[in-house]
């Protein structure tokens, strides 16, 4: 039971604002919305600070550890993305500048399945697609430009390492082709299109109800696509079934989603916790909170506890208490993939403004399902 | 600081509108007269079912197809004034009435809650109010922050 808890990590150095661990989690890379990047490594049941990224001179918005070729990207508001290497004489960090030719603060970053790009969000309207030239020694970056119209928020890469979804504050989810002659080869047809130039626009969606796009994710297959926008509502796109489902939920918006297999998403943002949606029988729905701290805080409530409030605070109900009932209290902006497979997810994290970073397991998701329907 | 106040759009050639937003929110507005005539007649279907006693009917009535876009101010005050009145009248059975509604629907009617509020000396705060505390307990305070997000305003 016990390995069904959730492990907090807890670092008390401020808001966490992007976090991404190393491929065997044994390193762990936060930024504490600062523009500082800090790389802790694990010892024992905690973590030492190891290395600190220093060359971001606004705060860090988004970082991404690839976890075969070993290589950190950061980006910032400071309009930069840096690529880090470890030297292996020296045992160092060692930043090297991307060209990313944008004029507004970068947003979001993560690495293509096969490390060979990178693609990183912006404000001004476009998103930069970065690849390595042999030739000149360093990374560049080529813009996806129409038709956004505002700041990218968000972004996800399909299995195929062509396909890129992009959240944006447009109120627009669009899947684009960031081919790249010479780095890629010819994907094979899917659901999104079977030709694929750079810049190919897949798609574009909206839940209806607009909302700036937070988060956006594929499907394990990459068949489906999931986004989440500030109308409190994820919305799953299927071209292959040509089905756009929007779930309406009753809580404050989502920021990040994470699919744990083609049937169940898991998403989290405003309300401090995980919820669960699931799909079944084609129909989209809003399953259950994963957070059962809920649960705790609410059988707690006996006399003694009462007794014993009135006692220690003069107060005889909780309604004044400040602490929320999940584990983590503020705003939850990143969730990510920890263990598993991409089609069976295992373990997920979760990081947020409260400056608590949570492992999560799903092996208890089916144990909180079954409690639910007794 | 005083540089935080320029408006950096107002050079940008090709910045994100206003005007552009709401097209693509709401897409064509159709001609004033076809709204207004179309939100009479609605208000009148809603009069007679309000008669008959069908509060659940009348209220679904009212709330569907609002008009959206901008120079619409006649047909929403219009239209604003028809969902109150079945609000006014189905008060009693309003925490039975918001569970049966679709969840398009309790969006579109917390939109007139709070255009309701917005107009205190037209309409009764207080059966606005007993009808936001229904509508929340079922549709949560995401239906609440769609009101925000949402460019489609009533």
């Amino acid at each position: 039971m016990s390995t069904d808890q959730p492990v907090i990590i807890e670092f008390n150095l401020g808001p966490i604002s992007c976090h991404a661990f190393n491929h065997d989690r044994t390193e762990l890379a936060v930024s504490f919305n600062t523009n500082v990047v800090s790389i802790f490594r694990k010892s024992g049941s905690g973590w030492t600070l190891a290395w600190t990224l220093e060359e971001h001179d606004k705060p860090v918005t988004s970082v991404d550890w690839a976890p075969k070729s070993n290589r950190i990207v950061t980006c910032s508001q400071d309009r930069n993305a840096y690529v880090w290497t470890l030297d292996q004489a020296s045992q160092q960090w060692k930043p090297t500048l991307v060209l990313l030719r944008i004029n507004r603060a970068a947003t979001f970053t993560r690495w293509s399945p096969e490390e060979d790009k990178f693609a990183v969000a912006s404000g001004s309207r476009c998103i930069s697609v970065c690849y390595f030239e042999e030739d000149n020694d360093w990374w560049v970056g080529k813009h996806i430009k129409k038709p956004i119209r505002s700041t990218v928020l968000s972004l996800d890469w399909h299995p195929n390492n062509v396909l890129l979804a992009a959240g944006c504050a447009d109120m627009k989810a669009r899947v684009f082709s960031a081919f790249i002659k010479g780095v890629d080869k010819k994907p094979a047809p899917s659901p999104w299109g079977e030709k694929l130039p750079f810049n190919t626009v897949c798609g574009e969606f909206s839940s209806g109800t607009g909302g700036w796009i937070h988060g956006v994710a594929f499907s394990p297959s990459g068949d489906s696509l999931a986004f989440t926008g500030h109308d409190s509502s994820i919305t799953v796109v299927s071209p292959a079934t040509g089905s756009v489902q929007t779930i309406r939920a009753p809580y404050l918006p989502y920021v990040s989603v994470l699919w744990l297999n083609e049937n169940q998403i898991v998403a989290a943002g405003h309300d401090c916790a995980p919820h669960l949606f699931e799909n079944k029988g084609q129909q989209w729905a809003f399953s259950v909170s994963l957070d059962s701290a809920v649960k705790k805080a609410d059988v707690g409530f006996t006399a003694r506890d009462t007794f014993r409030r009135m006692d220690s605070r003069a107060q005889s109900t909780t309604s004044s208490d400040t602490e929320i009932h999940s584990h983590h209290q503020n705003t939850i902006n990143s969730i990510r993939f920890y263990a598993g497979s991409r089609e069976n997810l295992e373990q997920y994290t979760t990081s947020g403004v409260d400056g608590k970073l949570i492992i999560w397991n799903t092996s208890n998701i089916a144990n909180i399902l079954s409690n639910l329907r007794i | 600081m005083a540089f935080r106040k320029i408006d950096i759009d107002a050079l940008e050639e090709d910045a994100f509108r206003q005007e552009e937003l709401d097209f693509q929110e709401i897409g064509e507005v159709p001609p004033q007269q076809e709204v207004e005539a179309q939100v009479n007649n609605r208000a009148q279907e809603v009069r007679i079912l309000l008669q008959r006693g069908d509060a659940a009917g009348a209220l679904s009535t009212s709330l569907q197809n609002p008009p959206y876009g901008s120079g619409l101010e006649t047909a929403k005050a219009r239209n604003t004034q028809t969902v109150m009145e079945v609000l006014t009248y189905a008060l009693k059975s309003a925490d039975q009435l918001v569970k049966n509604l679709s969840s398009e629907e309790q969006d579109v009617l917390m939109k007139y809650l709070y255009a309701g509020m917005a107009a205190p000396e037209q309409n009764n705060s207080g059966v606005l109010l007993t009808w936001h505390e229904k509508l929340t307990e079922v549709a949560g305070q995401g239906c609440i922050v769609r009101v925000i997000t949402d460019r489609r305003t009533v």
